[in-house]
């Protein structure tokens, strides 16, 4: 069955040099400063789940962030950095705060989307928070796309 | 009758408990000396989340409730103001004392408890699921929301029904198309207007292409949560596509903002890609139905009956799959562009996994004659005070949206979020299962977390 289907699987992949060239560099410097493997734990503090949609899209054969070294881990306590999305609702303050405090130093976090750094279009309510976390870079938009992350993640790798 | 939602808004001389059937809507008016009223849950178990979250927001008491804890309010939060009333104008609030919440446990020999969440070891939204397991057998699930809780209700209150727009749009990023097009119906009724055809034509082809969406990847991380990773990639490489195609079309990967008075979509580039989807599917469809190993994971794996379903109101793809006709689509408008309603049989995660294969080929027959070239806008006039409420088909039920104007503003808004009801029946579903089967059941369901919180 495996021969079967194998010769049947056609199919392509739209090449994007501009990715192409960005995931070079970075796969270089995961090499050069984290010795080639970086985990993240991504937690969500109160986002509308488009951020989420677009981390899990980088793992899709277009963005394919694993050969890079870089992957989601189930645990914070397996992580490097933390990917934090949402406005901080008050319902996830501890969680997301206790979270962070499980992640072995060194730690990073970065900010997936407006919402984290101002609310994006959202307004402060009794039940929102905003978030206290410090966060090492912050990768706008709204949400931002798969190539803004790896765009966003490409300069956080050039600053640390 | 079939409940659609119970909510509770202020007025001045009392708190209103509006109840929405699906024939009919029935208001009852509480004075402020005595907030009482009979509970629902008896006929309707759906609506103990409902009555909850009244309970928590208005102080609202419901008589022979079995189930009076705080929905909205965790550990942390003050148990003594409720906000959705008027005079409850704070937008910071202390957190207070821990009080623990009480969760629903079996007992016995050997039976323990699992708890898990509210941050799950994937990339998805926080929320707590507690078992009761015997060994691997999952005796009973208790599933605990409103992590993600975020006032939206209150956020909207007070401004101008187009300022608040942009929020909608962003309360549920997967169904962000279905929330606008409810919206804009509310305010085309607010101001009068009916919408031009061709423009329905288009909002329904931009409401179909994030069904599809949608169903591709879910398609993938069904197959993907039974071990077979390449439905992943082949699924993740073709809703990428499908979101790219999106992007182009409306400006936005999401399409939020997509819904406009005017609006021009290139239906040529956009047929083109469907044409070349509906190949693809045809592959991934022969491909997929034929590994056994797939379909022994899928068979008999989270069983939604047909007497649990329609006990519980349930709606959208879990309805559908178990044979229950339900879907705001179900009108002369869809049938005539050649909706057909797909159904399952059983139930089951492998009847919910093909129905959104077959969901998907009638999206795109239906796009296909959606297509219009007729460049008509239209305009809001002014908001006239009423209530409004609107129902739209999103890629995981019935959305039903409610919206009150008072002097030109936003006086009560209220979402229904599909996943608020199916939430509520999903423990019934696994119920003899094995607790590894559990991400598979709920990535079958996909329930939102942040439409249900709000």
């Amino acid at each position: 069955m495996y021969r079967y289907w194998k010769k049947r699987f056609k199919t392509t992949l739209e090449q994007d040099e501009e990715l192409e060239a960005i995931k070079k560099e970075l796969k270089k410097l995961v090499k050069k400063k984290f010795g080639g493997s970086l985990a993240i734990r991504m937690v969500d503090s109160g986002s509308c789940n488009a951020c989420e949609a677009e981390c899990n899209a980088l793992s899709n054969p277009y963005y394919n962030l694993e050969e890079l070294g870089i992957h989601f881990v189930a645990s914070p306590r397996h992580a490097d950095v933390m990917f934090l999305s949402g406005v901080m609702t008050f319902n996830m303050y501890h969680h997301a705060i206790d979270c962070y405090n499980q992640i072995p130093s060194p730690k990073w976090v970065i900010a997936i989307g407006d919402c984290v750094k101002d609310l994006g279009v959202f307004e402060k309510t009794y039940a929102i928070k905003g978030n206290s976390i410090e966060v090492t870079h912050y990768i706008p938009n709204c949400p931002p796309s798969p190539k803004d992350i790896i765009a966003g993640f490409l300069e956080f790798a050039r600053e640390v | 009758m079939r409940l659609i939602a119970r909510f509770a808004q202020e007025l001045q001389n009392g708190i209103e408990i509006v109840d929405v059937y699906d024939k009919e809507t029935q208001k009852s008016l509480l004075s402020f000396d005595n907030l009482k009223i009979g509970t629902l849950t008896k006929k309707y178990p759906s609506a103990i989340w409902m009555e909850r979250k009244i309970s928590d927001e208005f102080g609202v008491e419901f008589i022979d409730s079995f189930d009076t804890r705080p929905l909205l309010k965790h550990e942390h939060f003050p148990s003594d103001i409720y906000p959705l009333r008027k005079n409850f104008n704070a937008t910071e609030i202390n957190f207070s004392e821990y009080k623990p919440y009480d969760y629903e446990a079996i007992g016995g020999d050997g039976v323990f408890q699992v708890a898990v969440g509210p941050i799950h070891a994937g990339i998805i939204e926080p929320g707590h699921f507690q078992f009761s397991q015997a060994g691997e057998e999952i005796l009973h699930l208790e599933i605990r929301h409103f992590y993600k809780y975020r006032a939206i209700e209150k956020m909207c209150e007070g401004k101008e029904p187009m300022a608040i727009k942009k929020i909608v749009e962003r309360i549920s990023g997967n169904e962000s198309v279905a929330y606008q097009v409810a919206f804009v119906d509310i305010l085309a009724q607010a101001s009068g207007i009916e919408l031009p055809t061709s423009i329905k034509q288009k909002y329904a082809t931009l409401l179909e292409v994030e069904r599809i969406i949608h169903h591709l990847t879910d398609i993938g991380f069904i197959a993907n949560d039974v071990g077979f990773a390449p439905a992943l990639a082949l699924g993740g490489k073709l809703s990428e596509e499908a979101r790219r195609v999106f992007a182009k079309i409306t400006g936005h990967r999401f399409g939020f903002g997509a819904i406009k008075e005017e609006l021009t979509i290139d239906f040529g580039s956009l047929i083109e890609f469907l044409n070349y989807l509906e190949k693809e599917l045809e592959f991934f469809r022969d491909w997929i139905y034929d590994i056994p190993s797939v379909w022994d994971r899928f068979d008999t794996t989270g069983k939604l009956s047909v007497r649990k379903a329609i006990k519980y109101g349930v709606v959208g793809v879990g309805a559908r799959a178990s044979g229950v006709k339900v879907d705001a689509r179900d009108n002369d408008f869809y049938k005539n562009f050649g909706y057909q309603m797909q159904l399952g049989k059983k139930g089951e995660v492998s009847d919910r996994f093909k129905l959104r294969f077959n969901e998907i080929f009638n999206s795109i027959e239906m796009i296909k004659n959606f297509e219009t070239y007729d460049n008509e806008g239209f305009e809001f006039g002014e908001f006239k005070d009423g209530e409004y409420s609107a129902f739209t088909e999103s890629s995981i039920g019935e959305l039903f949206m409610y919206l009150k104007i008072k002097n030109g503003l936003v006086d009560r808004f209220f979402v229904r979020d599909p996943s608020f009801i199916n939430w509520q029946a999903f423990h019934t579903t696994i119920y003899k299962d094995i607790i590894a089967d559990f991400p598979l059941i709920n990535k079958s369901f996909d329930l939102s977390y942040a439409g249900s919180d709000l």
